[in-house]
């Protein structure tokens, strides 16, 4: 039966494994994930969960029981966090290359040694170019929703790739909201079991997918699957909205754009502050908007470009830093390719912000905001990129 | 011409394909023949990497690898499915050289040990990271030449079986293709055991040994015939030795290959002091619980 409760990030993401029903879930611990995995943990030992939960030890081997588990014919779920996601960097090349549908939740944290134990997304984004599937998630309930989402998308033979449902440790991971856990027979009917197509490992029926020896074809097979995963997300979120009455735009959603020249781009959990901070502005009739970010891989260079069409201003925000970049944070720099080819470029303003998990306040945001709007006037930028935290902007931290 | 149809007929029915892409007279190809022949086709094999893995490309059962690091991890994986699914009637073999088992993944394989995963664990040992070129591993035995230790390495053979045995496992063995029957034997017992299996094989490698690679069968059963590789296993945690040969001198074992040659009269006499002395121990406790 479906219930509504007070969940946190870390909790939703326990349901959301258990309502897909997954079958093997090697993990290790990590803050701030590890009231998922406990969680998971619990529900095993009351019998209300039935997975092979291994307790290994260390991230390495969770992704690489992962693996096993996955051509084994298992559905399987893993999370981890900062420095276990880079820990298991190497394995975290497998899935997409052997073409294995896991998900794993990142729970993002800084990493070592200048950060702490809070959230910022350069653990993830570390990961892009391995061919994992990243969905960014706002709160407990996406986090929910994504992840048996994810298991449709990755599982979908257009893409056969794995699939992080991303979201901040503390402000997701630990913070509580009204959170709805749907019933599982409707689950069960929105995902079936898992079956891989290409691969089986039981002796008398053994398949694997093809290998090409032209490793450049090998690679450009998982880049199309990357590709064709656009529609696939697209397809699947539509059709969850549909059955569940929850939806979130496939990979970006525009909020509160209506005649709007300008806009913020955020990701992750500065989202909902960023919510109240344009609806607080509209109000004082400041006519700019809101982009969430939701997919970064794939990402969405179509659906930036249509907006590019609309709005004269991006203003990006940065959760993340690449030292000695072309400029700026990941987020931005993949923007800007996305927009290059564009006769009519909008302008681009990239802002730092939350590194190391710091608060992203509703004053900063509203600085940001400003600025994007400051540019809409001018028509100049007058700084491509900008560290906020390092402005006094008059707040107690 | 008579030859080559017993070559066709063997391979029609054994799990082994023809032809290899071993180097000549590696002993992988051998055992793996008397292994899957003692496992049966109802396995699945894991595994990947260099030397270990070379024979294995060419089983006709189920493989499945990811990297040379990744030892005794995605069999774990393989077992947990298998057990979700219900399905008891597979064996999983996880094999992996002696670099990736003493060195870079032993916590990995300590891991699996502890949890006591249902699979068999096969160190291949050819007492070096041979397929990058004859390097020093954890495993390599003291005085041996390699291209990182080309003065002889310093110190000791890390006792691997001896330190898994102790993780109070259900069953370790130490094996040699030397000795078919005993291989085979020790194989189809492992098979029999739920949980953690751990099998020491030595592999003889002309390549990184440098000995004339028609001589491996011969080079490892001077191994055991010295005692530099005592054939024992440890069931229970009760050690029982399975074959007590006289000793023959260590140099004998020493003096076919090449990686030993620079060694001096001394040197062979400290070894030799060294063999002897676990020898006697082993003797010692054979027949005896030797796990606290």
């Amino acid at each position: 039966m479906e219930f509504t409760r007070m969940m946190e990030g870390n909790e939703a993401a326990a349901w959301g494994a258990k309502l897909s029903r997954a079958e093997v879930i090697p993990a290790y611990p990590i803050t701030p994930q590890t009231e998922l995995i406990s969680h998971i943990a619990t529900l095993i030992a009351r019998g209300e969960m039935k997975a092979q939960y291994i307790k290994v030890e260390g991230e390495h081997t969770a992704m690489a029981a992962a693996c096993g588990a996955s051509a084994a014919g298992a559905r399987v779920f893993t999370a981890s966090a900062s420095q276990g996601i880079a820990f298991m960097e190497e394995a975290l090349w497998m899935p997409p290359g052997r073409r294995l549908p896991i998900v794993m939740c990142m729970v993002n944290r800084a990493l070592a040694p200048i950060g702490g134990l809070r959230p910022d997304h350069n653990d993830a984004l570390l990961q892009r170019d391995t061919g994992w599937i990243q969905l960014y998630c706002e709160n407990s309930q996406e986090v929910l929703d994504t992840i048996i989402m994810a298991y449709r998308i990755g599982e979908d033979r257009q893409v056969y790739l794995p699939v992080a449902p991303c979201y901040d440790g503390y402000f997701v991971s630990a913070t509580a909201i009204p959170t709805t856990v749907p019933d599982q027979g409707e689950v069960d009917e929105f995902l079936p079991p898992y079956k891989h197509e290409m691969y089986s490992l039981m002796p008398g029926d053994y398949r694997r997918p093809p290998f090409p020896l032209n490793i450049a074809k090998a690679r450009y097979e998982v880049q199309k699957a990357m590709e064709r995963a656009k529609k696939v997300i697209e397809k699947v979120d539509r059709e969850y909205a549909k059955r569940f009455g929850r939806g979130y735009d496939g990979l970006l959603e525009e909020y509160a754009c209506d005649g709007v020249e300008a806009v913020l781009v955020t990701m992750g959990s500065m989202t909902g502050t960023a919510r109240d901070v344009i609806d607080e502005m509209q109000a004082e009739g400041k006519p700019i908007g809101l982009v969430k970010l939701r997919g970064f891989r794939p990402f969405p260079t179509e659906e930036l470009r249509e907006l590019a069409k609309k709005y004269h201003v991006l203003g990006i925000v940065d959760r993340n830093t690449s030292y000695g970049s072309a400029g700026g944070g990941v987020v931005a720099m993949e923007a800007a390719r996305a927009l290059y080819p564009l006769d009519d470029r909008p302008l681009l303003l990239n802002f730092h912000v939350g590194l190391g998990g710091s608060d992203v306040t509703m004053r900063q945001i509203r600085y940001m905001a400003d600025k994007v709007l400051e540019t809409l006037e001018t028509g100049k930028v007058e700084k491509e990129v900008e560290w906020v935290e390092l402005l006094d902007l008059g707040e107690v931290m | 011409m008579e030859t080559d149809k017993l070559f066709d007929e063997y391979y029609e029915k054994s799990l082994l394909q023809g032809g290899t892409t071993c180097c000549p007279g590696c002993g992988g190809p051998l055992f793996w023949r008397m292994t899957l022949d003692a496992l049966g086709p109802n396995t699945i094999v894991y595994g990947d990497g260099p030397c270990a893995m070379c024979a294995i490309r060419n089983i006709k059962l189920p493989t499945f690898g990811l990297h040379f690091s990744f030892v005794a991890d995605g069999s774990t994986g393989i077992v947990a499915a298998l057990a979700a699914k219900g399905r008891r009637d597979i064996t999983v073999v996880s094999s992996a050289g002696d670099g990736a088992t003493g060195d870079i993944s032993f916590g990995k394989v300590s891991a699996a040990a502890e949890r006591n995963e249902n699979m068999i664990q096969i160190c291949v040992d050819n007492e070096a990271y041979m397929n990058t070129g004859i390097q020093k591993s954890g495993l390599t035995p003291f005085g041996a030449w390699t291209t990182t230790t080309p003065l002889g390495k310093e110190n000791p053979k890390k006792a691997v079986p001896m330190i898994i045995a102790q993780h109070k496992v259900p069953y370790v063995a130490t094996v040699s293709v030397a000795y078919p029957r005993d291989l085979k034997a020790k194989i189809k017992k492992a098979k029999g055991i739920e949980g953690f299996k751990y099998i020491h094989t030595v592999m003889p490698c002309p390549t990184g040994w440098r000995f004339d690679p028609a001589k491996s069968v011969e080079v490892v059963r001077l191994g055991v015939e010295t005692w530099a590789w005592p054939l024992y296993e440890i069931e229970g945690g009760v050690l029982k030795l399975s074959m007590k040969p006289k000793p023959k001198p260590i140099e004998e074992y020493l003096r076919p290959q090449r990686r030993f040659r620079h060694l001096t009269k001394e040197q062979i006499e400290f070894i030799q002091r060294e063999v002897d002395a676990r020898r006697q121990r082993l003797l010692e406790n054979d027949g005896k619980r030797i796990i606290l």
